[in-house]
């Protein structure tokens, strides 16, 4: 499964990695677009900056990282943009008599062709296998700008989401999910008993008994109110 | 309003919650979330209220203009009760015409304060057949989390009973306080999961079915219902949620109160 | 405009009718996250102007005929509050908001990273919760933040503020007596970083001199501007 890149640079050069709890060694320093923050002779533009007349320029608002010579920025909120072999969350929204149509919480919905859903869904009857209001775990296959993406649940895990609940939060913070190696998310797991599965567009499925999805929910909120004292540098 | 999605899952996971008389913030089935109430906000408006309860944010404002009474009730003055969910106030809230959504919203508020009688519009009256006050309230959501219902009821007491009338603006005499007679308090239970609850989020809303609103007045009369959304209850669940509502209603107008005593 | 004679604007020291010099700007705060619900959002007191600015998405384009293949489009509502204005505005269809709207949204669309969401829309709600000159440029300023706080990219921040003439002296960010009894007012949209212009009306008499007065005004103003907005940003959620 592929969860660990996060806060996804849209398409702009350089990859922006957040492999767990980042240990800062002076305030961090907060940027708002249009800042400039050096000279693209030097680093290479990641995640939120945007190469102008051969100088660095911030198009967010966010801490600002320098990273292995790249300088991009954490920011408050990512909007989802798919990609390939993405694992994502959906829920049915509306269907054809051989389409589902999918809400993946990008800007665009993505659709689900019979051929890809589950092998028991018949043209012209396919709300007997998936239902408007239904949610499933699906991977993108397929991302065009011209039509929306395809999505498929042909793949191992992948199947509709029968129990537990689903939680939202911003993609870019998938990666203090998860921590570095998987660790966070093994250590929630273990400790309340729960399966946690972190599509890439920042959906959480959590599930199992009740008092464990409750537990898992809040160590989830405490873990974005972390997030959010970390990046503003204690500053609430 | 854009008719949002209805997860299933979120409908399961509600009923699960219910179930175990748990609901998915934590609070307890009456608990209502925080509420923040503060009058004489608006600067260009001669009441004014805003209320917080969670994340749901509004502003009541109350203007007044002359108006020539109408023939029938030469006696009369007119209260005027407008409300709008602007686009601000959410991803559901899409651009357009008001929705049936918002009309249900400022006629059900609307008759909650005026059933009351709370405003005498004899009170309004300047010259009979020729000049009268007429009192124009204006409801505002700037954040929908749920339950505007209750927000909008309550900033709307609030800003009428701290409203002054602008005499001296149009040449009427002096200023003075508008005459509110009581205080009409609404209270919203939502079924969420299959039992009555108080002030829903969004999130309850959402997954939830019925609703039903009760404005009541000082002394506990009752001044207006209102069922909302498909589905049944039985009288007993009715009596619970009427008897949450008194005691409800009345903490509510305790703080009405006090923020008026302390301006 | 035009005068109405009576009003005086600025005394015979220099001082305006709400103490301000002649290049003051008026006192104003930033705040974001007040729309707690929102993507982003953002509210500006600027003067007695007190504006809401809540930002949603990317998000797909509805209705169709908005769409655009190659990039977002920015779907922007300045609308005024009916009790924002000394006399009430019915709520409704009003031709000046849908202008405002308009101008707002190309503005905006100027330093927004559009291409990045092929065919889908950014939702921009401006509301005007209390009114003295200069709404449209708070409501553009503060739009510009709710924008940033919602983590859309932009190349740069849009300030916006309103120099004029009253009484023959060109001054610095009408307040509402020189808006309404002034002879002239020049509300711009200016990048702080370069200097830019993304924004430009103007209506009265100026002449060439007074002009660049009232230019250099604008672009000394929103320097103070900028500083609030990044502030605000840089402060977080409310």
């Amino acid at each position: 499964m592929k969860g660990w890149l996060v806060a996804r640079p849209d398409n702009m050069s350089g990859d922006n990695r957040a492999d767990g709890p980042r240990r800062s060694q002076q305030a961090p320093l907060l940027v708002a677009p249009g800042d400039d923050l050096g000279d693209s002779g030097e680093f290479d533009a990641g995640h939120g900056v945007l190469v102008m007349d051969g100088r660095l320029r911030a198009l967010k608002q966010g801490r600002m990282n320098n990273r292995d010579g790249t300088v991009s920025i954490e920011p408050r909120r990512t909007a989802y943009v798919p990609r390939p072999s993405d694992l994502v969350i959906g829920y049915i929204e509306g269907c054809t008599s051989n389409i589902w149509f999918i809400d993946i919480g990008a800007p665009f919905n993505a659709i689900l062709p019979m051929s890809l859903g589950p092998s028991k869904a018949e043209f012209g009857g396919i709300r007997k296998v998936l239902d408007i209001g239904d949610a499933i775990l699906c991977r993108v296959q397929e991302v065009e700008e011209n039509h929306s993406s395809v999505v498929t649940m042909k793949g191992m895990g992948l199947r509709a989401i029968r129990s537990g609940s689903v939680e939202e939060i911003d993609p870019h913070l998938l990666g203090r999910l998860i921590g570095r190696g998987g660790n966070n998310l093994r250590q929630l797991k273990e400790e309340t008993e729960c399966r946690v599965i972190a599509g890439d567009n920042g959906r959480v499925w959590i599930d199992g008994d009740l008092g464990g999805i409750i537990e898992a929910r809040n160590k989830l909120n405490d873990l974005l109110e972390k997030a959010k004292v970390a990046e503003y540098g204690g500053v609430a | 309003m854009a008719i949002p999605l209805v997860p299933k899952l979120l409908r399961a996971h509600l009923a699960e919650l219910a179930a175990e008389d748990m609901r998915h913030d934590g609070r307890g089935r009456f608990e209502s979330r925080d509420v923040e109430l503060e009058i004489d906000c608006l600067t260009r408006a001669d009441g004014s209220a805003r209320v917080r309860m969670g994340d749901t944010i509004v502003f009541a404002g109350v203007k007044f203009q002359i108006m020539k009474p109408y023939p029938d009730r030469p006696n009369q003055g007119g209260l005027m009760c407008s409300a709008e969910v602007r686009p601000v106030a959410g991803r559901q809230w899409e651009p357009g015409p008001p929705s049936p959504q918002s009309i249900e919203l400022g006629r059900v508020v609307d008759r909650g304060i005026r059933e009351s009688g709370c405003i005498n519009t004899e009170d309004l009256c300047i010259i009979p057949g020729e000049k009268a006050w007429q009192v124009i309230l204006d409801l505002f959501a700037v954040s929908d989390d749920g339950n505007l219902f209750d927000a909008f009821a309550l900033a709307a007491i609030a800003a009428l009973k701290s409203a002054t009338v602008p005499a001296e603006r149009f040449e009427a005499g002096e200023d003075m306080p508008l005459e509110v007679s009581k205080t009409p308090i609404m209270c919203s239970y939502h079924k969420v999961g299959g039992r009555f609850v108080y002030d829903a989020d969004r999130r309850e809303e959402l997954g939830g079915d019925e609703r039903i609103h009760i404005t009541l007045g000082d002394d506990d009369h009752v001044h207006s219902l209102q069922k909302g959304l498909k589905g049944i209850f039985t009288a007993a669940e009715f009596a619970e949620i009427m008897n949450e509502a008194r005691s409800r209603c009345a903490e509510l107008r305790d703080l009405v109160d006090k923020a008026i005593e302390g301006e | 405009m035009g005068g109405y004679g009576d009003v005086q604007c600025i005394d015979e020291n220099g001082i305006r009718l709400d103490g301000r010099k002649i290049d003051e700007v008026r006192p104003m705060s930033i705040e974001v996250g007040v729309v707690p619900v929102a993507d982003g959002s953002a509210r500006m007191t600027w003067g007695l102007n007190d504006v809401i600015a809540a930002v949603y998405g990317p998000m797909e384009a509805h209705p169709r005929k908005i769409q655009r293949q190659d990039r977002a489009v920015l779907d922007v509502r300045y609308n005024m509050a009916p009790f924002s204005t000394t006399d009430r505005i019915r709520p409704g269809f009003n031709r000046r908001s849908r202008e405002i709207s308009k101008v707002t949204a190309e503005a905006l669309e100027s330093v927004v990273l559009t291409e990045l969401y092929p065919r889908s829309k950014i939702r921009v709600e401006i509301e005007i919760i209390c009114a003295e000159a200069g709404t449209r440029c708070a409501g553009i300023t503060a739009a510009s933040v709710a924008l940033a706080h919602a983590g859309i990219p932009m190349t740069d921040l849009v300030v916006s503020v309103a120099s004029g003439k009253v009484h023959d002296i060109v001054v610095c960010d009408l307040n509402k007596e020189e808006d309404n009894y002034g002879e002239a007012d020049l509300p711009m949209g200016i990048l702080p970083n370069s200097g830019e212009l993304v924004f430009l009306q103007m209506d009265g008499d100026l002449s060439p001199d007074q002009f660049q007065e009232a230019w250099d005004y604008n672009m000394e103003a929103a320097k103070v501007v900028h500083k609030h907005m990044v502030e605000a940003l840089k402060r977080g959620e409310a």
